[in-house]
Formats: structure tokens, C-alpha cells, sequence
């Protein structure tokens, strides 16, 4: 009996091999052997250029004004969006910036690209979008759960503020709650004292008693790489379903008051679209990373192309790279972009950490990330 | 000091809106608080699933089931005001993994729990650093959990359970709140929630247990139907309370349960539960029953707890016979 069958090979279940030597499996999946005619496709079982499958919801939560659960693959976010209001009186500086700021808005109000600008700062200056990120929710071992939010939650929530800002996504105008101040007396009386009192009273008597700050907190339930695209996807989402009660100022009360009719709530009125896709560049040379970085003289890069002549590949661009993939590679593209009248517009490139990505190949990645503007919008648009 | 760590909102702070509706306190009755269409005995129904987050070794996600008022309200929305909530959390579980070199020697598994609510979760805001509240369900649900797990076979290592609440219990309906300083009712729900999740994450991370535990909800309240009808009003049991639907909770109690060995691991009473006879021929006293009413809770929550971890390993078993 112990004779009839050798001793069997030390076998690996492809699981363990991936876990003891992850560069060389992910290699061997991307760079199958000539002879076994198999496709090079990522360890996951997806094209280079395949992202995950997402699905979004929106609208679950009770206590939030706009709410999204977006999956991408194995990633959760979920997105909370709360409104609360800044009452000017509340505002240290507002009496002295507002007469500068209303006088330009005023002069402005014909074109509404000229009004942007003042849209923007007042955004900015009065903080009015409140992105936070959290990892610490047990998503991933990494992280402690009730420590201090992490480098990389820090960072995202600070590309995600800076994105909300540059992108310019929600409109000022939306978050303002107007007053229109009675005007008691007639008009020639109003025009005499408003030279002395100010810009505020010629706005046609109204003014700005309060603005909606939206508080945006992300969790990352589940954390399996690209936790940027899905936050901001979640992000996005919750904002589209966003709603404001109507409000207005109570002068009886000296507050402002909201309805809480539904009827009568309004929706933000976003600009544009924008949508996140990255990508990570996986380097065959496991040391890659390890090298001083040396910019590829003429002759290494025409033995580089030589060798994509003959078929054989030194690196991988990966969209929407997942956890496994995201600790084996260095150079990190995020590019950002959005479509107006067919025309594909880059709001944000992002990219780092290698030389691999070249001019001609951003291009290419630029039109991978309008095909998944063009996915991503319709799984928006549904939910 | 300002938290440099995270984004902060305007320096000045933030107001939450206040809805007209709530001003006008004489004709305030335009909405109604929220009844109760269930049996004294019903529970509600409990969504719950394992496996949601594959970077965790074991990990659930528990939902309640809407109550009426609140399902009426989603699907027909008329106020932006919610008449109550349905508890949603997540829960993760880490380990068991080996103790930090610094981490003195402990013959037993050592297990953390953290317990923190979302900044949406509930109709306040609430903050980022965990309050004391927080704090206090992870110490309830640790006491819950210690007595279950088989620590002595994992000495040296611990384990880390998280749970994310994504939205809460109400503490009391909202139109009372402003004049009504009762007990945060609320979270004895929450509590019960994070048990029966926490025992399923942990199954699903194939830690060894003595049983499922399973959390459960009782409450003695003073029913405000009888009340106005001039009787004077008998304080009812009631199981799986929405503190949303009551007007006054006498008191409450929640159990952690494991229904195999007859076990109580964990039990948090709070009111006060000496008026309340239940019943005239009923005699006994009034915490035995709210303590019966809880266990009895408990194990209508073990019935979906057991189906979910009956499903986990049927993922498991298929997951490994594809491996091999």
C-alpha cells in the first residue's frame, strides 16, 4: 500500500500562492506562457481595462437629507448628507466681506458664468461643504477602530473637499436662504439713506440671512481597494438626492424657519457630472519600486518597445485595482472627467509614483474614463 | 480645540433646522405621533447578513423592519420630518490575531469592542469622537459577549468587534422632545441590535462559542389609548419597543440570551418598575416579567440569527469544497 502511490508533491491551493508570492502571481496571471493560449487577464478574472460591478442606492437612511450606498466590487460607501444652517449673524466677518461680495454679485447678475466666481469663494470662505471620510469603521484590519482618522482617511477626505471645490458641483445659490426686507415708506426714501447704509439695502432689499452647510460623511463599510472612486461616487449619488426644505426667515421670531412639506423641499441643482476612475501600473520587475528612479534614456526605451513588438509586456495599466492589486503597485493614475455636449472634459489628473504612464497612454486612460462616465451615469441615473 | 485631523464646518458652528410645524406648539397636532400596529407580543421583523465585508474574518449587517408609520412616510413622503426610524448597523470582526508585542500576557482571548454611531445615524448630529454613550453600549456588549466565547483556546490573541451604526432608534418620539427629559430609550434597542449582530459576526468568523446569543427588548409602558379614555392607565408589557410609538416608557430591560443553555450573559434594566402590577391576578413582580418579556424577545431573535449563521456556513463549506 505504501508503495502503490508516491508521495504527493508539495501542491499549493492557488489561494496560499497568492498570499506567499504576490507579484509573481499576479504576473504569471497577466503573462501566461505563450503555449497555453490562455488570455492575460488580472487575478481577479477581469481585463486590464474591466472596472468592478457597481451598484448605487440612494435615499435609505431616515435622518439624512440625501443618502447613497454605492458597491463597487467588494468596496461599500455609504453617504449621509446633513443640512444645517449658518446664520449670518453668526458669521464673524460677514457685515464687512458682504458688502464687497454683494456689490459683485450684483453687478454680475446678468451672466451667470461671471457669477460663478462669487459662488465658488463664498463656498469656500464660509466652509459650507463639510466632507468627512472615516475608515475606522472596521473595514479593513488595518485600521483601529476609535483611533484618530488614519493618513489615508485624511488625505481622501481632503481630495474630496478639494474635488467638491475645483469641480464646483454644488451651486452657492442653492445653499442661500434669502430675505426680502419690507420696505416700509416709499422708494425715494429708500434710495437717499442706502448710499450711506451700505450695498446690502440696494440689492432690491433683499439679503442673506442664512446659508445650508451640508455636512457629507462618508463610512467605508467594507474596504477592498480604490476606496476613492466609490466615495465619491457615494458622494455624488447623495447629492443628487439631496433635498433642502424651503426656508425662510422668521422676522417675528428671528430665526429661520423651514417647511416640512416634501412638496415644497428642492433638489440641488448640481453642475455637471463628474466621476472618478483610477488606475494602478503594475510593473513586471517586482523591484521596480525599489530602484532609484531613473528617467528611461532613448536606447532602454526602444528596447522597451521592441519588446511590446514581440508580444512581451513589461506593465499592466489596471483600472479600478482592488486591495490585492493596490499593495503591489507604486504609480497611481486618478483621472477625473466629465461630459458636456459629447465632449469628454478632464476636471482632475492625478498621478504619481512612477514614469511608466506616458503622454500617448493618458490619452488612452482619458477615453477608458469616459466609457465609465458613460456606466456610471446610467447606474446613477437609475437608482 | 478644533479637531485638526478632519474637516471642520463653519468656525461659528451650525443650527439644525427648525421646522415651522414644531413652532406652533397650540396647533402643533398636525402630525401624530406614530402607533403601534403590532401585537403586544410581535416582534419585528429582523434583516440580518453575514458576509457582507470580505476583508473581515466574520462580519453582519443587521436591518429592522420599518415600522408602519415610518413605511407609510417612504413610500408616500409627506413631511421631511421622519415619524421614526428603523435600526441599521454593521458589524465587523477581527482576529483572532496575535496581541501587540507590548500587550501583557493573557491566557484568554482579549476582546475590544467599539461601538460608534454614525454623524447621520441619529436625529442630532452626532459627533466624530465617540461620547460617552458610545462608549458605555461597547462596555454593555463587551459583558454580553465574554460570557459566550470559548476564550481559552485562543490564548495570547484578541479580538477586535466593530460595529458601525448607520442609523438609530429613536429615544422618544420627536414632538416630545423638548420638554420630556427621559432615559435614552433608544439605545437599549441599539443594544439588542448589536448583540444578536455581534453573535452572528462572530459566528462567521468560526470562533468558538457556547451558543448563539441574542438580544432582546422588553418594556412596561403606560398605554396613552387607555388614558384618554378616562381609565386609569395600566402599564402593559410590551415587547421589541419602538420608543417612537409610546407615549411614556416606565421602564425597559434588554437581555443578552442564549436560548441552548437557558443563559442570561447580559441584563440591563432601567425604570422604574415597582407600580407596575400587570394584571390583578398577576402578582408577580414587575422586573421577573419585563426579564421574561426580554428572554422571550430574545428568542424570537435567535430564530433569524440561527438562519443566518446556517447560511454562513453554507457559504463557508462551498467556499472551501471549490478551493481544495
Amino acid at each position: 500500500m505504501a508503495s502503490s502511490a508516491p508521495p504527493p508533491a508539495l501542491t499549493l491551493p492557488p489561494s496560499q500562492f497568492a498570499r506567499l508570492q504576490p507579484h509573481a502571481y499576479l504576473l504569471a496571471h497577466l503573462s501566461p506562457p505563450a503555449a497555453s493560449n490562455q488570455p492575460s487577464l488580472r487575478a481577479n478574472g477581469r481585463q486590464p481595462a474591466q472596472f468592478r460591478p457597481t451598484s448605487a442606492n440612494t435615499g435609505s437612511l431616515t435622518h439624512t437629507n440625501g443618502s447613497a450606498v454605492v458597491r463597487v466590487g467588494d468596496t461599500t460607501a455609504v453617504c449621509g448628507v446633513r443640512a444645517e444652517l449658518l446664520p449670518t449673524s453668526d458669521i464673524a466677518s460677514w457685515s464687512v466681506s458682504h458688502a464687497s461680495s454683494g456689490a459683485k454679485h450684483r453687478q454680475n447678475t446678468t451672466k451667470n458664468d461671471a457669477d460663478a466666481d462669487a459662488d465658488e469663494s463664498q463656498i469656500q470662505d464660509l466652509n459650507l461643504l463639510v466632507p468627512n471620510l472615516s475608515l475606522s469603521t472596521g473595514c479593513a484590519p488595518g485600521f483601529v477602530p476609535g483611533a484618530p482618522p488614519s493618513a489615508l482617511a485624511q488625505s481622501l477626505s481632503h481630495q474630496i473637499l478639494g474635488l467638491l471645490h475645483s469641480t464646483r458641483l454644488v451651486r452657492a445659490e442653492d445653499l442661500r436662504v434669502w430675505y426680502q426686507v419690507p420696505s416700509f415708506g416709499g422708494d425715494g426714501d429708500m434710495d437717499v439713506d442706502a448710499d450711506d447704509e451700505g450695498q446690502k439695502k440696494k440689492n432690491d432689499g433683499k439679503e442673506i440671512k442664512a446659508f445650508w452647510v451640508l455636512y457629507i460623511d462618508i463610512m467605508i463599510i467594507s474596504l477592498a481597494g480604490n476606496a476613492f472612486d466609490a466615495a465619491w461616487a457615494a458622494v455624488l449619488a447623495a447629492l443628487r438626492d439631496t433635498r433642502l426644505p424651503r426656508a425662510w426667515w422668521d422676522a417675528d421670531n428671528e430665526m429661520v424657519v423651514c417647511s416640512e412639506t416634501v412638496a415644497e423641499a428642492t433638489r440641488l441643482s448640481l453642475r455637471g457630472l463628474p466621476i472618478a476612475s483610477s488606475f494602478c501600473v503594475f510593473e513586471a520587475d517586482a523591484a521596480a519600486g525599489w530602484r532609484a528612479v531613473i528617467v528611461p534614456d532613448a536606447e532602454e526605451e526602444k528596447k522597451i518597445e521592441e519588446d511590446q513588438r514581440r508580444g512581451m509586456q513589461r506593465r499592466w495599466i489596471l483600472a479600478d485595482p482592488d486591495g490585492y492589486e493596490e499593495g503591489l503597485s507604486q504609480e497611481r493614475v486618478c483621472l477625473v472627467v466629465d461630459r458636456e455636449m459629447g465632449k469628454t472634459v478632464i476636471v482632475k489628473m492625478e498621478k504619481n509614483g512612477g514614469w511608466a504612464v506616458d503622454g500617448r497612454e493618458l490619452k488612452q486612460l482619458v477615453d477608458i474614463a469616459a466609457e465609465r462616465w458613460e456606466s456610471l451615469k446610467l447606474i446613477l441615473e437609475q437608482c | 480645540m478644533t479637531d485638526r485631523r478632519r474637516i471642520n464646518g463653519p468656525p461659528s458652528g451650525t443650527r439644525p433646522a427648525v421646522f415651522a410645524s414644531s413652532l406652533k406648539s397650540a396647533s402643533g397636532a398636525a402630525t401624530e405621533r406614530p402607533r403601534r400596529h403590532r401585537q403586544p407580543n410581535e416582534l419585528r421583523k429582523i434583516f440580518l447578513k453575514t458576509g457582507l465585508i470580505p476583508s473581515a474574518s466574520g462580519s453582519a449587517y443587521l436591518e429592522y423592519e420599518p415600522s408602519a408609520s415610518l413605511a407609510a412616510a417612504r413610500s408616500s413622503p409627506q413631511s421631511l420630518i421622519p415619524p421614526s426610524s428603523a435600526l441599521k448597523l454593521a458589524c465587523t470582526v477581527h482576529g483572532p490575531k496575535p496581541l501587540p508585542r507590548s500587550a501583557t500576557f493573557s491566557p484568554n482571548l482579549v476582546l475590544t469592542t467599539h461601538v460608534k454611531y454614525a454623524p447621520f445615524a441619529a436625529r442630532q448630529r452626532k459627533g466624530h469622537i465617540r461620547d460617552a454613550s458610545e462608549r458605555d453600549l461597547g462596555v454593555h456588549l463587551e459583558t454580553a459577549l465574554r460570557g459566550v466565547i470559548v476564550a481559552e483556546r485562543w490564548p495570547k490573541s484578541g479580538l477586535d468587534i466593530t460595529i458601525t451604526i448607520l442609523e438609530a432608534e429613536d429615544d422618544r418620539w420627536w414632538g416630545d422632545a423638548p420638554d420630556s427629559h427621559d432615559a435614552p430609550w433608544g439605545m437599549m434597542n441599539v443594544l439588542a441590535g448589536c448583540i444578536t449582530a455581534a453573535s452572528a459576526a462572530i459566528a462567521d468568523a468560526r470562533i468558538d462559542c457556547l451558543d448563539l446569543v441574542a438580544g432582546g427588548v422588553a418594556a412596561i409602558v403606560s398605554d396613552d389609548a387607555a388614558a384618554e379614555e378616562g381609565n386609569s392607565s395600566t402599564p402593559k408589557l410590551m415587547l421589541d419597543t419602538d420608543p417612537a410609538e409610546h407615549k411614556s416608557i416606565l421602564s425597559a430591560c434588554v437581555v443578552a440570551y442564549m436560548p441552548a443553555r437557558d443563559e442570561i450573559t447580559e441584563i440591563w434594566l432601567k425604570g422604574d418598575h415597582s407600580k407596575a402590577s400587570l394584571g390583578v391576578d398577576d402578582s408577580s413582580l414587575g422586573h421577573e416579567a419585563l426579564i421574561d418579556g426580554a428572554v422571550n424577545a430574545a428568542r424570537g431573535a435567535h430564530t433569524v440569527l440561527v438562519e443566518a449563521v446556517r447560511e454562513s456556513a453554507e457559504r463557508y463549506a462551498g467556499l472551501s469544497n471549490s478551493d481544495s
